[in-house]
């Protein structure tokens, strides 16, 4: 589904090259649902942004459900993460201006589907993450566990393959946290690809597979020595 | 496609949008208002005088004896006569107003005696057999006057005049039948009428103020040299030779008789400056209402700009949402063209009312005519275009944001 072999990301500034990916590798199955761990400034969002085409990157290669992204045009991005790719944000990223139901609207808009059908899809989406009820309120009126429900809400409503999700929990207390991570996890029962980056090792722990990325790297944090420590504490902090 | 949900986005910035959508409206009414009297004014100066006006110019007269004006008959036409003798010049005629020259004699032209109400308040200009020449008139009926009827005239004296020559739009109001020449017209006395002996082809009156617009091209051409302390004289050039007919003509007056006073700064004028003098205060209001217009027109322009460059700063993080949600860079730019368009589509039927509204204050208020509705729809698709035009680089500009700005913090 999303495969990333040496790939590198370098911001450049008038003073500083910053490597945010280097020699980056990372492959990810269809229906996996992969949690992305790793200290701050590790690189973590930066992989999700070029995973999900919001930004280009420098060097390697990048397959996303088997199609070569690296040479794509503009347009091509826009239609690819309009219909493949869902994106759930920490700060939920919700546009203030336009209520819940015009919120889940955007993405199928653009996708230029009939209005009968977007009405449909909307609100089976609202439905499904308990929100139906909540369709004509503006975010500002929503708890921020509600908001960020409503963000997945107009992610589902595309039936995107693939689900990126940038500490989708991070704003969130604990219960709220585990009512996302719930939705999360029904959706990925119903057969979609997610990625999720996370800080909480709990929510880190259920999710299949854990990647870890430090200084821009994919690292096995139970072969490598380095962060060996590290890992028996992490392991130590699920446990405990 | 996205008119709804910008609708529903605009209520939330209720305040700028009103404010564009209503300096919109205003600069709209003020501007096809504007450039209707620009069309008027425009209309007005354009029109023909009926004379040919290039190679002709004029010279003011004053006779510095004023106590012997009564004596000046024979110097005019020993003037005449030099000047027609003149190797630049094609021919000349002595008068007291020509057309255009904003002041001189008019009177009311009556078809019977004791007619009540005024048929034409038609300008009076003393001719002699060389005027329609002189001017490049044309004559469509009758004769012309002859060198024997142009009597010296006394305003002491003043009676009937025999014989006139009236103009084409004269005689239309006069004798709607068509036959002009040979019919009795009182104009200057009631006890006796005057015969119409020609008609000419069209010839402005020397009045061109507005209010007395229907009888601007009515005039009476009559026989004679009115003795007077100003004797104006119309010279034709020779083709090209406009400049130093002017010199020439100057030199022979002085050289005939140094009694007299010509203004060395305006006593000889072109036709040229004869007419823009005339026409002054049209040129004057045209600029006036040119210059408002697009004035206002570059602070709506600016408005517009200004407002939209804070928009799409302010809404940076939703285009960056919208952009990784799948919206294309095409999408943007038309985001804010449509809300552009919509809030411009608002300001315009408002000011369309408001356009009409000014209008018709002014009909009532100045008599102004009533605005035609094709200025409105100018001023409208200007005013649409420029909106457009002005959203055109801010729009670009969001078009731009990268979709990596959703993931920034706000
Ligand atoms: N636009 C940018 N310009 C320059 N440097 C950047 C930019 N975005 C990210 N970086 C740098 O790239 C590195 C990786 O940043 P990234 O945001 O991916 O980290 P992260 O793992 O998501 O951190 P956090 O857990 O704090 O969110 C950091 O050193 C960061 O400073
Ligand atoms: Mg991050």
């Amino acid at each position: 589904m999303l495969k990333m072999t040496h790939l590198s990301k370098v911001y450049r500034t008038e003073v500083v090259e910053t490597y945010a990916l280097r020699d980056f590798n990372i492959d990810v199955k269809e229906g996996e649902f992969v949690a992305v761990t790793g200290p701050s400034g590790s690189g973590k969002t930066t992989f999700l942004t070029i995973a999900g085409l919001l930004e280009t990157f420098t060097g390697g290669t990048y397959h996303l459900d088997n199609l070569d992204v690296s040479n794509l045009d503009d347009n091509a991005r826009s239609k690819i993460r309009n219909e493949k790719i869902g994106f759930i944000f920490q700060a939920f990223n919700l546009i203030p201006d336009l209520n819940v139901f015009d919120n889940v609207e955007v993405p199928l808009r653009y996708r230029g589907m009939k209005a009968l059908e977007r009405k449909e899809r909307i609100m089976g989406a609202l439905d499904r993450v308990g929100l139906a009820s909540r369709a004509k309120h503006y975010p500002a009126e929503l708890s921020g566990g509600q908001q960020q429900r409503v963000a997945i809400a107009r992610a589902l409503a595309g039936s995107p393959r693939l689900l990126l999700a940038d500490e989708p929990t991070g704003n969130l207390d604990t219960q709220m946290a585990r009512g996302v991570m719930e939705l999360l996890e029904e959706i990925h029962r119903d057969g979609a690809t997610i990625v999720m980056v996370t800080h909480d090792p709990e929510l880190a722990a259920r999710a299949q597979r854990n990647v870890h990325i430090i200084d821009g790297q994919v690292v096995d944090l139970a072969e490598d020595p380095r962060f060996h420590s590290a890992y028996v504490a992490a392991a130590g902090q699920v446990r405990g | 496609m996205q008119i709804k949900p910008i609708l529903t986005a605009m209520r939330h910035h209720k305040a700028g949008t009103i404010l564009i959508a209503f300096q919109i409206a205003l600069t709209l009414a003020i501007v096809c208002n504007a450039l209707f009297i620009i069309q008027q004014r425009v209309t007005r100066v354009m029109r023909p005088s009926g004379v040919e006006e290039a190679n002709l110019f004029a010279i003011d007269n004053q006779w510095a004896d004023s106590a012997s004006v009564q004596n000046v008959g024979a110097q005019i036409r020993a003037d005449l006569t030099a000047l027609r003798q003149l190797g630049s010049v094609q021919d000349a005629y002595a008068t007291n107003s020509f057309p255009l020259r904003g002041w001189g004699w008019d009177n009311y032209v009556r078809l019977r005696p004791d007619q009540v109400h005024r048929t034409s308040d038609s300008a009076i200009f003393f001719t002699d057999d060389h005027t329609l020449a002189t001017l490049g008139v044309k004559l469509i009926e009758g004769r012309n006057f002859t060198s024997s009827e142009a009597h010296d005239v006394s305003i002491k004296t003043l009676a009937a005049w025999p014989e006139i020559i009236i103009s084409k739009d004269l005689a239309k109001k006069t004798f709607p039948d068509g036959h002009a020449v040979g019919k009795p017209l009182y104009v200057n006395s009631d006890a006796s009428p005057s015969v119409v002996v020609g008609v000419t082809d069209t010839l402005q009156s020397h009045m061109t103020d507005s209010d007395i617009t229907p009888f601007a091209y009515d005039a009476v051409l009559v026989p004679g040299y009115l003795l007077q302390g100003m004797t104006r004289y119309v010279i034709r050039a020779r083709p090209g030779q406009l400049q130093a007919a002017m010199r020439d003509a100057k030199r022979a007056l002085v050289t005939q008789s140094r009694m007299r006073i010509i203004d060395p700064k305006d006593g000889v004028r072109t036709f040229a400056q004869v007419r823009a003098k005339a026409y002054e205060r049209d040129y004057g209001m045209a600029m006036l209402m040119g210059i408002v217009s697009v004035v206002l027109l570059a602070i709506t322009a600016a408005g517009i700009v200004g407002l939209t460059s804070f928009w799409v700063g302010q809404r940076r993080k939703q285009i960056g949402i919208r952009r990784a949600l799948g919206a294309t860079r095409a999408d943007i730019l038309s985001y804010f063209l449509t809300e552009n368009a919509m809030i411009g589509g608002c300001g315009v039927i408002v000011g369309i009312l408001l356009a009409l509204g000014i209008n018709l204050w002014m009909v009532m208020r100045f008599e102004m005519a009533h605005l035609s509705g094709l200025y409105v729809l100018i001023a409208a698709a200007i005013l649409l275009l420029l909106g457009q035009g002005a959203v055109l680089a801010p729009a670009l500009r969001a078009s731009r944001v990268s979709p990596v700005e959703a993931t920034r913090p706000a």
